[in-house]
């Protein structure tokens, strides 16, 4: 029964990622051809199992490199400020509670509800040159920056559009922490500090790096966002993989861009898996 | 008594803070929708119309890119169902180790850059003849709901409890009453969640629709990419409102079992 699921995967995502592995390394023709004839500057294998040139084409092209620069930046930074803001908000709900937490959840929950189209779209004209915060500031004089265009708006945009998993996941984890692990760490005179530092974290950290690495590898990957918010260069890589593509017709430096994304991703994606399967094991499952 | 004064003020600016964060950029666009124009640095618009609505209720591309949506998201959704369902539910019954393979299969599909999937897409569709197509939309917005559809509610399948569907076996219901009254409405949040993030998936889907779709089939998201270069800002706000609408709705329908934990427990290897 596992089956369909599996298999349309693999028609239509395991497939073509493996033909556009090797129409990366050269191989163009099969179900390359058409594309080859297409593309521009299209580099053919002169070994074996292929040429490495489209990917020499990429690491030495200074616009990829501005490009893997600010996307690294941008999920770090976005990443960081998401789990930091999740764990705030998740912490607070777990000790303190009652309606104000309700309200923080609650708030953080909405952009889940909204297309991104339309965030990216609000967030620009927000932040724009004739946006709400300079209109707001100006009033008192305050030159507030444009930030529309800028990494600081892309920033932005993905810890709006991040933000609702990553709380759903880290206070649900917290909600599952007994009462009474809380209260008897406080009993032998553990403050606040030491119970969410030795306690609350500590137990909830699977949660909370499986939110870390959605988060990180929804950002990694990011296309509308960065689209609408950002500057035209150095831009993430995931414009640059569709302009590469579209405007550009270089197909083959567009997957090569692909793949590099997709290691850096797999590095978060394994550091996920291996902590569900050091979770079961401690919780004797494994 | 100052820490406590101090302690509230905090959280009272946290909230205000965050609230102006989340909510600012939606009500400041959706305000857009009812404005003759706004003129900077006015905090009030130039004056209040209605004109806009009826600017995208007569425009027949806009109105074709709304029947669309409303067309194609229900079709993803039932076909994602039909296909993972009952995978959720096989998986939800193996042991440790299947599911955890199985799971992590349908993950990775999920780490891979969306932008660059779709292009190297473009190959078998070209292939296919699916660009362009109904179908070819279809499959690249069920795609995007595939996650969903199997991991939340594998994870609802597998939270119920094995001894309950035993003793109603004893007491002599047939399997497919156990299934029915037993297994399928303990698992129904989760379901439900499953279905309700599937729609939202898809009925949000902008990258791979466009690069199928264009220039044939727009939906309300691709819809938006030419929008928002073409028109004036209050039609985007219009459209925005109208596209929103749908995922308001779901939001009072499923919050109770999203935020009850459903979705967290869907996404944690059990």
């Amino acid at each position: 029964m596992s089956l369909p699921p599996l298999l349309l995967v693999f028609v239509f995502v395991g497939l073509p990622i493996l033909i556009g592995l090797t129409f990366s390394l050269g191989f163009t023709s099969g179900p390359n051809r058409v594309v080859s004839l297409i593309g521009q500057q299209i580099h053919r294998k002169n070994h074996w199992w292929g040429t490495l040139s489209a990917y020499q084409d990429v690491i030495h092209d200074s616009r990829f490199l501005g490009d893997l620069g600010l996307t690294i930046f941008v999920t770090a930074l976005s990443t960081i400020l998401v789990v930091l803001l999740a764990l705030s908000v998740a912490l607070y709900q777990r000790l303190i509670g009652g309606r104000k937490a309700s309200i923080l959840v609650t708030l953080s929950i909405v952009p889940l509800f909204v297309p991104v189209v339309i965030s990216a779209w609000a967030i620009h004209t927000f932040y724009g040159g004739d946006g709400f915060m300079r209109s707001f500031f100006s009033q008192f004089g305050i030159n507030f920056p444009t930030l529309t265009s800028t990494p600081s708006a892309i920033v932005i945009g993905t810890v709006w559009t991040s933000l609702p998993f990553a709380i759903l996941m880290v206070s649900s984890g917290m909600q599952a922490i007994p009462d009474a692990l809380i209260e008897s760490a406080r009993d032998c005179g553990a403050s606040g500090a030491r119970v969410i530092l030795n306690i609350l974290i500590p137990l909830a950290k699977t949660p909370i790096i499986i939110a870390t690495s959605f988060t990180a590898i929804g950002i990694l990957g990011s296309f509308t966002i960065p689209l609408f918010l950002g500057p035209n260069q150095p831009t993430m890589l995931g414009v640059e993989i569709s302009n590469f593509f579209g405007s550009y017709n270089r197909p083959q430096q567009s997957l090569v861009m692909a793949f590099i994304v997709f290691f850096i991703a797999s590095g978060i994606a394994i550091s996920y898996v291996w902590s569900n399967v050091k979770s079961a094991r401690e919780s004797g499952r494994l | 008594m100052k820490r406590l004064n101090l302690g509230r003020f905090a959280i009272n600016a946290f909230i205000a803070i965050l609230a102006l964060f989340i909510l600012g950029p939606i009500v400041w666009l959706a305000l857009h929708a009812f404005t003759s124009g706004w003129t900077y640095p006015h905090l009030y618009p130039n004056g209040i119309t209605l004109q806009w609505w009826s600017k995208v209720f007569l425009d027949s591309a806009l109105k074709t890119a709304i029947r669309n949506s409303l067309l194609i998201s229900p079709i993803v959704v039932l076909l994602s169902m039909v296909i993972c369902l009952p995978a959720a539910y096989a998986a939800g019954r193996m042991n440790y180790f299947g599911r955890k393979t199985f799971m992590v299969g349908i993950f990775s599909a999920n780490s891979f850059p969306k932008i660059g999937l779709f292009a190297a897409i473009a190959t078998l569709y070209y292939a296919l003849n699916l660009m362009g197509t109904i179908m070819g939309v279809i499959i690249v917005q069920l795609l995007g709901t595939i996650i969903y559809m199997t991991w939340i509610p594998a994870a609802a399948f597998a939270a119920v409890p094995k001894n309950l569907e035993e003793a109603a076996r004893d007491a002599g219901a047939s399997k497919f009453t156990v299934f029915r009254t037993i297994t399928l409405r303990m698992a129904m949040p989760g379901i439900l969640v499953a279905i309700v993030m599937s729609f939202l998936a898809s009925f949000d889907e902008a990258q791979g629709t466009y690069l199928v779709g264009a220039p044939n089939i727009y939906t309300m998201p691709t819809e938006m990419y030419s929008l928002v270069q073409n028109y004036p800002i209050q039609v985007a706000a219009v459209f925005s409102l109208l596209l929103a609408l749908p995922s308001v709705l779901l939001l009072g329908l499923a919050r109770k079992h999203i935020m009850g934990g459903q979705l967290a427990e869907g996404f944690q290897l059990k």
